[in-house]
């Protein structure tokens, strides 16, 4: 971390919309610029564990039946790192480091069937667009509750779904219309391998070390990272448009979601450093209108 | 070009069916016991079931 705690005045209110900024903003630098190595360790860990299974299952080391839950798990943790190097928090552009985030970034996003870079750029759209019902990407996640969540978390991977033309209109809005045709390559090579290994006598090993995994995982990735932290997913504004809330999971069953509005408003935070730049900000964020929970 | 990647995008469904269901099927249907009835084979029940369905989601845009 950067610097010393900021010093936050008892009361608030007499603070111009200026000056909170600077306070906010100082705390924020304080909890950024260093490099989450546990985000790291966490990506090549995640996709050294979900590679071995295979071998360990085709070997009869391993029985299928244990692999599946420890896939399932590998397949929920693809995403967060990924996310840290979508907004460069591991390492910047034209720093040092710069080929590690794009290296965590590549070498894992494909395990959830996207390219990195499609992920990059529908993520930071999703940021710039936040709950508009036009723009945003993940505006299909919205839900009434966490049951219907669930479901629609499962009916954006239908062929049909609105969320793939959002995907798409994404990615042509940025003039990133190259990346559209290397999606539809690695669910090409997605459906290849996947039939590569049910026709020589593996479909169980495909079914449960990687696509029904996946399934899984996307819904929960979606209920915790989409749903959760924006629901009803209403508000648009800066402040409102993410909030706090108290997971019945807790914050590492939820993936540190319960301070997704820190991550929001200072994105180059790092996940692990959330819950403490929340809490020495959380008099601001309530000086700011923000939706927060009992936490 | 641009034809051939939406014809492939399009077919995606009833490939996936072909491609993994219908194996996954037959397989499973092995590694469980499971008879076919009527005298079919697993593998001609899976072609059934997991070919019918990707065609159901061939044509609806939907596999549920």
């Amino acid at each position: 971390m950067n610097a010393q705690k900021p010093i936050i005045p008892a009361d608030l209110s007499q603070m111009s919309d200026r000056e909170l900024r600077k306070l906010e903003l100082s705390i924020a630098r304080k909890y950024s610029g260093q490099v989450p190595w546990i985000a790291v360790i966490w990506a090549f860990g995640n996709l050294a564990c979900w590679l071995s299974l295979w071998p360990l299952v085709f070997l009869n080391i391993l029985p299928l039946w244990a692999a599946f839950p420890i896939a399932t798990i590998n397949m929920a943790l693809v995403y967060l790192p990924t996310h840290e190097a979508q907004h460069d928090i591991i390492a910047r552009p034209g720093t040092k480091l710069r080929w590690l985030n794009e290296l965590v970034g590549h070498a894992t996003s494909w395990m959830l069937l996207m390219p990195f870079q499609v992920l990059r750029v529908s993520h930071l759209d999703h940021h710039r667009h936040t709950n508009d019902p036009e723009l945003d990407v993940d505006i299909t996640s919205s839900a009434s509750g966490p049951w219907h969540a669930i479901w629609n978390a499962v009916q954006g991977r239908q062929p049909n779904a609105k969320r793939n033309q959002d995907y798409l209109a994404s990615l042509t809005r940025n003039g990133r219309e190259d990346l559209i045709v290397l999606s539809l390559l690695y669910r090409i090579g997605f459906i290849a391998i996947l039939g590569t290994l049910a026709w020589n006598g593996f479909a169980m090993e495909a079914l449960l070390l990687w696509w029904l995994p996946y399934q899984i995982a996307i819904t929960y990735i979606v209920f915790f990272l989409s749903w959760a932290p924006h629901h009803p997913a209403t508000h648009q504004t800066r402040y409102t448009n993410t909030r706090s809330w108290k997971s019945a999971v807790g914050n590492i069953g939820s993936m540190g979601m319960q301070f997704h509005i820190v991550h929001h408003l200072h994105p180059y935070i790092p996940l692990h450093l959330t819950p403490a730049a929340y809490r020495e900000m959380r008099p601001i964020l309530e000086a700011r209108g923000c939706r927060l929970g009992e936490i | 070009m641009e034809r051939a990647l939406k014809l492939v995008a399009a077919l995606l469904p009833i490939a996936f069916a072909f491609a993994f269901l219908v194996p996954v099927f037959d397989q499973g249907m092995q590694a469980l016991g499971i008879n076919a009835p009527f005298g079919l084979s697993t593998l001609t029940l899976a072609v059934i079931i997991g070919g019918g369905w990707g065609l159901v989601a061939q044509v609806t845009g939907r596999w549920i």
